[in-house]
């Protein structure tokens, strides 16, 4: 007799992992299946957010920052060192120490909470049945009224660079490296292809990005995109746009990368290779034949607006199905569903998730940009307002970026907010709010905001819009 | 007692609406810019 649950959750991600805990919170007898294995060869919870993806790439970037801070900048304040010197091993020690931390964190969670974790590849059966198989190859199915498929996403291989882990490697490979290399390639000029980009490049690498496409960060606000290459190209990161890799060939300790762009044929040799174009659905093996559930043309697990698939009472969500591959995505979908499985109502606003890349400076941004919003024939007020005008950033010696605010001309009402600079992530939040709460332009202006702080950028950056920055030329009236 | 952005506020004493009489259609009813400038269309075409 196969145990019985109310929901069964496959995969222990940023979605998997909090739809499990929520699921729990609401009196649901609650299972989670994740077969993924640290570094420590034991079950690792967290997913890739947690393991090879978000935190370590954070953890790196922060480190990789402050030896770059202490290099090139702490003479700006005063301060002389001795020669700074980056110890890989003991910046890399020290982020696989957050990580053992965060995923066993999740563990602890799960089990406060009353989650039965199985360790095992979770397989949908027909009649919401879940097998697992276990490392030894056994199996056991479990009965559930509900399953959420939660299986996430891998890093794109292409055949012209195809990863070895040692010369190419893919993102998972690049938080790995023992030494700087000397020369980095990187293609894919994405967000996980720029922060990782940044790292290596912080500690001395000489990185090159290849990117397919002519435009940069096409998904952005184009202001904001050409400030942030220009910003980037300025930081030592070389960025080749409209650049189709055709081949490479590894020889021994260094690779040659074969691309065409508009100057022709050429090629470049690099030590390492990150190989980063993007990152697909993972379903391998997850749906038995007669599961019932469809995938897209795409791969991804097909679902409605509510994250239900095509099975009564089984839903995917996160990485594996339509829409950004985001962990706070994933994580919000994961509570929605958890609460309409307990019958409540619950809403989630694809309109208002905040996307953000960790280079120095943060770009980040939510809402619609000025180029869509001009496509959809919309009439906007922007304002704008540098960060070089903020008696705060001056302070801290990070001057870089702006704060834009795009509202509707007519409402006022706030569409979109981008940020590139210190602190954008944050910023970009507190827009977000705002629009939740349906603010306009003048609302945000009449605010009271604590002097000196970055958040300032963004009073004066909507006050902006009407025409009224104080610490700023504003823009004439048209 | 109706709930108000602080834009919304002022346009409403502003264009003389009595802020209890304006529905809101923001998160919770609360009543936002847009929605006293579409009062005040209304008002003007009633």
């Amino acid at each position: 007799m196969s145990e019985k649950f109310d929901v069964v959750v496959i995969g222990a991600g940023p979605g998997g992992y909090v739809a499990a805990i929520r699921a729990a919170q609401l009196g649901l007898k609650t299972a989670c299946i994740e077969k993924y294995k640290g570094k420590d060869d034991k079950l690792a919870l967290g997913g890739t957010c947690l393991n090879v993806g978000c935190i370590p790439s954070k953890a790196l970037l922060d480190s990789s920052w402050k030896y770059h801070e202490a290099k090139d900048s702490f003479n700006v304040h005063g301060i002389t060192t001795g020669e700074v010197s980056m110890d890989v091993s003991a910046m890399i020690g020290r982020k696989d120490q957050i990580v053992k931390n965060l995923t066993g964190g999740v563990g602890g969670l799960l089990k406060a909470n009353g989650v039965t974790v199985y360790q095992g590849h979770g397989k949908l059966l027909s009649g919401k049945q879940v097998e697992i198989t276990k490392e030894d190859g056994s199996t056991e199915v479990l009965a559930a009224e509900n399953v959420i498929l939660a299986s996430g996403s891998r890093p794109v291989e292409i055949p012209p660079a195809p990863v070895d882990q040692n010369i190419i490697v893919d993102s998972t490979g690049a938080l790995e490296f023992q030494a700087v290399p000397k020369r980095l390639g990187v293609i894919g000029a994405g967000v996980i292809g720029l922060e990782l980009g940044s790292v290596w490049s912080r500690l001395g690498a000489e990185v090159t990005v290849i990117e397919a496409l002519d435009k940069f960060l096409p998904a952005a606000d184009e202001q904001l995109s050409k400030e942030a290459l220009k910003i980037y190209t300025k930081q030592g990161l070389k960025v080749l746009l409209g650049a189709r890799v055709t081949a490479s060939e590894v020889n021994g300790e260094e690779v040659t990368v074969k691309f065409t762009d508009a100057k022709g044929d050429q090629e470049i040799t690099f030590d390492k290779l990150i190989v980063a174009v993007g990152r697909r659905p993972v379903t391998t093996d997850l749906l038995a034949a007669d599961s019932g559930v469809t995938l897209d043309e795409r791969g991804y697990v097909y679902v409605d607006d509510h994250c239900a698939t095509s099975v009564p009472g089984v839903y995917a969500i996160g990485d594996v199905v339509r829409g950004l591959m985001l962990a706070h995505k994933a994580s919000e979908e994961g509570v929605v569903v958890a609460e309409r499985i307990a019958g409540h109502k619950a809403q989630m606003n694809y309109d208002l998730i905040p996307s953000v890349i960790y280079t120095h400076p943060e770009a980040a941004w939510v809402g619609k940009n000025e180029q869509q919003l001009k496509t959809e024939g919309v009439d906007v007020k922007v304002g704008v307002f540098p960060f070089a005008a903020s008696g705060r950033a001056m302070a801290a010696n990070d001057t870089a970026g702006f704060v834009k605010v795009i509202a509707c001309a007519k409402s006022d009402r706030v569409l979109g907010v981008h940020v590139i600079g210190p602190s954008a992530a944050e910023l970009v939040q507190q827009g977000a709010i705002a629009m939740e709460f349906g603010t306009s332009a003048e609302d945000l202006g009449m605010m009271v905001f604590a002097h000196p702080t970055m958040s300032e950028a963004m009073k004066e950056a909507a006050l902006a819009v009407n025409g009224q920055a104080i610490h700023v030329a504003n823009r004439k009236k048209r | 007692e109706q709930l108000l952005n602080p834009a919304a506020r002022k346009l409403a004493e502003e264009s003389g609406l009595n802020p209890a009489e304006l529905k809101g259609t923001g998160k919770g009813g609360r009543v936002t810019k847009e929605d006293v400038l579409n009062a005040i269309e209304a008002k003007k075409s009633a």
